[in-house]
């Protein structure tokens, strides 16, 4: 891949979209990792000889993978409205999440995942508790099992702080400065902070591929911030890593052949496999941005009087 | 170079009377004698580059590959590979070279490429001189630039042209091609206009390909395009290679059949060579090899006359030179 020139940059060229280009000097093409690594890394005085291409193409994508999962920091973000069975369908790139929130008058309210399930298959059953089955064989499904009816169509107790807990509105009355409610008096002594918290809450149906949310989430709008692997949706042309990783990925090839390859010394596989884990290193430090200039802006915090 | 090895062997066998060979003879064991030394060049290539690794080679005029590398590089032949268009009609068929298809037969495919990205393509219904003129087109909408290459079919050999010009939304200016300077003298040729991006298709095993295409991570694309061969074709894959000219290959071809072509004089119709006649070819091997092919050649002709002595003399006058080689 040629450099491009500044109006290419800013511009396209003309062509749109005009944004294309943003941004893009950072980032270094899968196309140009393999076709580099088969150049300088491969040949006849190399330790490298007569692989085929597809499997330098199957290292460098693993460990595109593997660096987008955690090293990256490249989180993707989406925004949908939660549909009518409190569902959030995970987008079609999805790997892991990384935080989701509600949006409300302009605000993120980070939500808690529910250590609780909130969502469950279930099968009919007849009086005596026995499955009922169809002809063949199949256990007879409903189309909502009771702890999903309650969550979608009822406000559905809850652990929690919010709207679905059990003291929610409820009265209560003072006495000596501390709060008392009619019912369950004292049961907030040893209250849980891990549940302490009064946003909705979800779960995630990973099988399914949904994040199911807790009753009264209808038409909220939500954001998800995720991790992809960076492959593209397969499009190899538009892979992308960022250029503090480059040497890395070419070490990280080399080893992952070199480990796998008959006959290869031991010393020469962990030579590979140290110069692997050290440009990882060395890359993380480069991206995590640690610099004076923002170590200076956390240290002037110290001073601040705390009243 | 044939007649003044013709005229060596000949001085070799007459020397104790050992006999003549016939111009045809000649003809025969020098295409052998060719072939031998061809495949030759390949095994010593090798031969160097394990030299090399061992660090028991030299740089500069000791530099052997590079020579080598050389004497190949005079067999290379780039050109488009033939779509196959029995059926079906559109597929990811492609004839590997032949004198039918490219003009010469391969010895070794040495690089398939694809040109990834497919611009335009239509049918001329126009004719003028250089000028490729389609009235549905939109050549300006489709990004087509000077410089672009056309891929087409003229006289069942596929052949590009450069864009020279692009003259209008249905219009293209464009050099001639190296076969004819008439691509463009009728209406209803189906052309297809590429960008200059080149990707190298990999060659996969059978027994590999199937997997591969399986392969969410590997399978083949545009960006890494693989083929696989099968007799007299290849397969492009990602199967949506099935365009015009979409396949370009560098080759290295087999050398020309050498022949030693003569006019007989007098009554008793000794032959004396004449190199003006149409079928006359000489060696494309380079000068050095010489001595290499009067000794081959004479290894067969003394096999042919029956006499020891020669193929003894042949002989060891190659080992000597293959030791002096290493």
């Amino acid at each position: 891949m040629a450099y491009i020139s500044q109006y290419q940059y800013y511009e396209n060229g003309g062509t749109a979209p005009t944004d294309e280009n943003w941004g893009s000097y950072q980032y270094v093409s899968l196309f140009e990792i393999v076709n580099n690594f088969m150049l300088m890394y491969q040949g006849n005085h190399s330790l490298i000889n007569n692989e085929e291409r597809f499997k330098i193409l199957f290292h460098a994508k693993r460990a595109i993978q593997e660096l987008n999962y955690d090293a990256f920091k490249e989180i993707k973000v989406l925004e949908l409205s939660v549909d009518d069975q409190l569902r959030f369908v995970l987008p079609s790139d999805y790997v892991n999440w990384v935080r989701i929130s509600k949006e409300s008058n302009g605000i993120l309210y980070p939500l808690s995942e529910n250590i609780q399930t909130n969502w469950s298959s279930a099968y009919l059953q007849d009086n005596t508790g026995k499955i009922l089955f169809d002809i063949d064989g199949k256990a007879l499904s409903p189309q909502f099992s009771e702890l999903d009816y309650a969550r979608i169509f009822t406000i559905k107790p809850t652990i929690y702080l919010n709207g679905g807990s059990p003291y929610n509105g409820m009265s209560g009355y003072n006495d000596g400065g501390d709060w008392y409610f009619e019912r369950q008096i004292g049961s907030r002594f040893g209250l849980n902070t891990e549940t302490a918290n009064s946003n909705p809450t979800f779960n995630i149906n990973s099988k399914q591929g949904v994040i199911n949310f807790s009753s009264g989430m209808h038409n909220q709008l939500v954001v998800l911030e995720y991790v992809s692997d960076g492959l593209e949706n397969g499009n190899d042309s538009k892979i992308t890593v960022n250029k503090m990783f480059e040497d890395f990925l070419y070490a990280y090839i080399e080893y992952a052949i070199l480990s796998s390859k008959l006959g290869v010394q031991e010393y020469v596989i962990s030579r590979a496999r140290k110069r692997k884990g050290a440009l990882l290193r060395n890359a993380k430090i480069r991206i995590s941005n640690i610099h004076p200039g923002r170590l200076l802006m956390n240290m002037r915090g110290k001073d601040k009087w705390l009243k | 170079m044939i007649n003044s090895v013709r005229n060596t062997v000949l001085s070799v066998l007459n020397k104790n009377n050992y006999g003549y060979i016939s111009p045809s003879d000649f003809n025969l064991y020098a295409k052998q004698a060719q072939l031998d030394i061809f495949e030759n060049y390949f095994y010593e290539y090798n031969y160097q580059i394990n030299k090399e690794n061992a660090r028991s080679s030299g740089t500069g005029y000791a530099d052997i590959t590079k020579g080598l590398i050389e004497v190949i590089d005079m067999f290379s032949v780039s050109s488009p590979l033939s779509l196959s268009t029995t059926p079906p009609m559109v597929s990811n068929i492609y004839y590997l070279p032949s004198p039918t298809t490219t003009g010469y037969d391969y010895y070794l495919l040495n690089k398939v490429l694809v040109y990834t990205t497919l611009l335009s393509s239509g049918t001329t219904d126009s004719v003028l001189a250089n000028k490729c003129i389609d009235s549905t087109a939109t050549f300006v909408t489709d990004g087509v630039k000077v410089g672009d290459v056309i891929g087409l079919v003229r006289t069942n050999i596929t052949q590009y042209v450069t864009v020279t010009l692009v003259d209008s939304e249905t219009e293209l200016s464009t050099t001639n091609s190296i076969y004819t300077n008439t691509v463009w003298d009728g209406v209803g040729v189906s052309y297809v206009v590429y960008n200059n991006d080149l990707q190298e298709a990999e060659k996969v095993t059978h027994s590999k390909i199937t997997m591969l295409n399986n392969s969410l991570l590997t399978a083949p694309s545009l960006v890494y395009p693989a083929y696989t061969e099968e007799g007299l074709i290849m397969t492009a894959y990602p199967n949506s290679i099935n365009d015009i000219g979409r396949v370009l290959s560098q080759y290295i071809r087999y050398p020309n059949t050498p022949k030693w072509t003569y006019v007989s004089l007098g009554s008793s119709g000794e032959p004396s060579f004449d190199q003006s006649q149409p079928d006359y070819q000489d060696f494309e091997l380079p000068a050095s090899d010489e001595g290499d092919l009067v000794q081959k050649i004479l290894q067969y002709a003394g096999m042919s006359i029956r006499e020891a002595s020669v193929v003894q003399f042949a002989g060891g006058l190659e080992n000597a030179e293959n030791q002096q080689q290493q």
